[in-house]
């Protein structure tokens, strides 16, 4: 606009001061036409009257050049006026514009708070980089997750202030960016300053225009483990509190049961029974949070040593054969010939075994059968607990060895069993290096395997006498 | 085996545990004497001699192990029988515990009284030595 208004004053021979009429210089044209008009004016009358010497006839050319003059002297001065005019109304635009302007970037300053104050509200840090993984922007959660504040990382390389790590490994910017992630991370920011953070990124479509290339939001989940710690040391104590009186209740219980069989009437006997079973179920489930509770905390410790498989077997039988006679079902277990040791824990194992077998005589109706037998290979024993129950739905499989999960299946007993045991069993067979694994059909039955490693593994003794190379013996355990 | 000839030291903490299990091994012709601490515990040890210990490895505010510890520094060649009460989930402790001389534990909460019975009868007759446990079935 400037430009403009300077052509436009200049084609008239002037040179403005803007939002201004006042004429600093006088141009020289325009000066020339004046002293023009002006010497014309004053010389004329006086060179009439020198020439005529008549005063009406020099009143008459003078009143006659002094309207001439004052035309000569309106024409010329005629651009002048213009350029007020045109002046006076680039002043009122550019009062307009100004204002416009202004109330742009109000508005601009206005959004621009809003988004800060969005920001800095979200309990989440949000950090933008640009095309060259430079910060443009980052909010008050970002700045707390770090330890940086916003002028320490604004415009800097993230890569020099942030590392990020999963498990051990430290993942860079141009890995993060390039696809999406929601992934649990340990960040390092300021003086080493350790954050645990579920980061989620997010690359822009529309980056080009506002040079965003990528989004990282990280959600601090230390209040969250601290929080979840509460509850598992809660578990814990209310478990082991409950534990203690109900080890009473159930020994006083089983020792009146005993001494008054026969001496009292059946039915008021049954009323005990009943009692007894309740808090045997309730101790179950008390163990079985602790074991929870423990797998959860990560405090499940197995100690392997080569042990005695055969003694843990029979005395689970031993253990279980009153269960399954109240229950009219057959318990068979047909021993190897020649058992070798195995790797396990003499502590969890047995809890591995008598829950299969218990599970598997709660799961089989009346008249069916339980069958427990050892298969052995090169390198472990499988147990296999084979049934004729009620069966487990093919869709239910998956999730069988979930945390508490349970067959919804009207064919099956709704009110047994806590959804615990098969999960507390694969994470003990898998501490122990095992394997655990189901098949089963409704209606036809169940067959539980695990495995256990033996004590001495054949295909060791294979290595150390270099019958097979590396490759082979990888190809072999792949197999199993 | 003659129940009267031996004597059994319970060294437990839970009164209805330490009466019920007293009023059963009694029951069997043991001769039994009971105790609710570590201290106690041991001072009963320095004067009077027992075939069998059964020992809570969790006793308030210490580890019941520290008794047997004390006690077999103090006799080396005593023959006394030691099986531990315990409960599940404390695997660390029992191995401490068999590295200490005991020769079995009975996890409480899955042994009735009279299981408990029978295992201090397997343990005195020098069968079972260490029975492998009994845990309840984790359905």
């Amino acid at each position: 606009m400037a430009a403009n208004l300077k052509d436009y004053t200049n084609s008239l021979g002037l040179i403005p001061a803007l939002g201004s009429v006042t004429l600093i210089t006088m141009p020289s044209v325009l000066l020339l036409k004046i002293i023009f008009v002006t010497v014309i004016s004053i010389l004329l009358p006086v060179a009439s009257s020198l020439l005529t010497h008549n005063f009406i006839i020099s009143a008459i050319l003078g009143l006659l050049l002094a309207i001439v003059s004052s035309f000569l002297v309106f024409f010329f001065l005629k651009p002048l006026q213009d350029l007020i005019k045109a002046a006076q109304s680039l002043e009122s635009k550019s009062k307009d514009e100004i204002e416009n302007l202004e109330r742009q970037r109000d508005g601009a300053i206005a959004e621009k708070s809003k988004l800060d104050e969005i920001l800095s509200t979200l309990v989440d840090g949000v950090v933008a980089l640009d095309f060259n993984k430079n910060i443009v922007l980052l909010n008050k959660a970002a700045e707390e997750i770090t330890g940086y504040t916003q002028a320490e990382m604004v415009n800097r390389p993230i890569e020099e202030l942030v590392h990020i790590f999963y498990d051990q490994e430290e993942i860079t910017p141009k890995t993060y960016c390039q696809s999406s992630l929601n992934q649990i991370a340990k960040l390092i920011g300021k003086d080493g300053k350790e954050s645990k953070i579920n980061l989620s990124t997010a690359q822009l479509d529309g980056g080009v225009q506002t040079n965003v290339f990528c989004i990282l939001i990280m959600h601090d989940i230390a209040k969250e483990e601290e929080l979840e710690k509460m509850k598992l040391d809660f578990v814990s104590m209310a478990s082991h509190e409950l534990r203690t009186p109900l080890t009473s209740i159930i020994g006083y219980l089983s020792v009146f049961l005993n001494e008054n069989k026969g001496k009292i009437d059946q039915s008021e006997l049954d009323l005990l029974e009943k009692s007894l079973t309740a808090s045997q179920q309730l101790l179950i489930l008390v163990q079985n949070l602790l074991s929870v509770n423990k797998i959860e905390r990560e405090q499940m410790s197995v100690s392997t040593q080569p042990i005695d498989y055969l003694p843990v077997v029979t005395k689970a039988i031993e253990d279980l054969k009153d269960l399954a006679v109240q229950k009219n079902i057959i318990l068979n277990f047909n021993p190897p010939s020649n058992l070798p040791k195995i790797m396990a824990d003499p502590i969890r194992i047995p809890e591995v075994i008598t829950n299969l077998i218990a599970n598997s005589i709660n799961y089989t109706n009346p008249g069916g059968k339980v069958e427990v037998s050892l298969q052995v290979s090169p390198n472990e024993v499988t147990t296999v607990i084979l049934d004729n129950g009620v069966g487990i739905p093919k869709e239910a499989i998956p999730y069988l060895f979930n945390k508490f999960f349970r067959v919804s299946n009207q064919t099956q007993q709704a009110s047994k069993g806590t959804g615990l045991g098969l999960y507390i069993s694969k994470s003990i067979v898998e501490k122990l290096g095992g394997k655990i694994w189901v098949e089963s059909e409704v209606g036809a039955g169940s067959k539980f395997y695990f495995t256990l490693p033996l004590a001495e593994r054949k295909s060791e003794g294979a290595i150390n006498n270099k019958t097979f190379t590396g490759h082979e013996i990888q190809a072999g355990a792949l197999n199993y | 085996m003659n129940p009267q000839s031996k004597k059994i030291l319970l060294v437990e903490d839970e009164d209805f545990i330490r009466e019920l299990y007293v009023r059963q091994l009694t029951k069997e012709g043991f001769l039994v004497k009971s105790v609710p601490d570590r201290q106690t515990g041991l001072n009963l040890l320095k004067t009077e001699t027992f075939d069998l210990l059964l020992l809570d490895i969790m006793l308030p505010g210490m580890n019941g192990l520290q008794l047997l510890r004390e006690f077999k520094t103090q006799n080396p060649n005593s023959p006394m029988v030691t099986i531990l009460l315990t409960n599940l989930g404390q695997e660390a402790v029992i191995k401490e515990g068999f590295e200490l001389g005991a020769q079995a534990y009975l996890i409480k909460a899955s042994y009735t009284p009279d299981q408990v019975v029978s295992e201090v009868k397997n343990a005195l007759s020098g069968g079972q030595s260490t029975p492998p446990p009994n845990p309840a079935p984790t359905q």
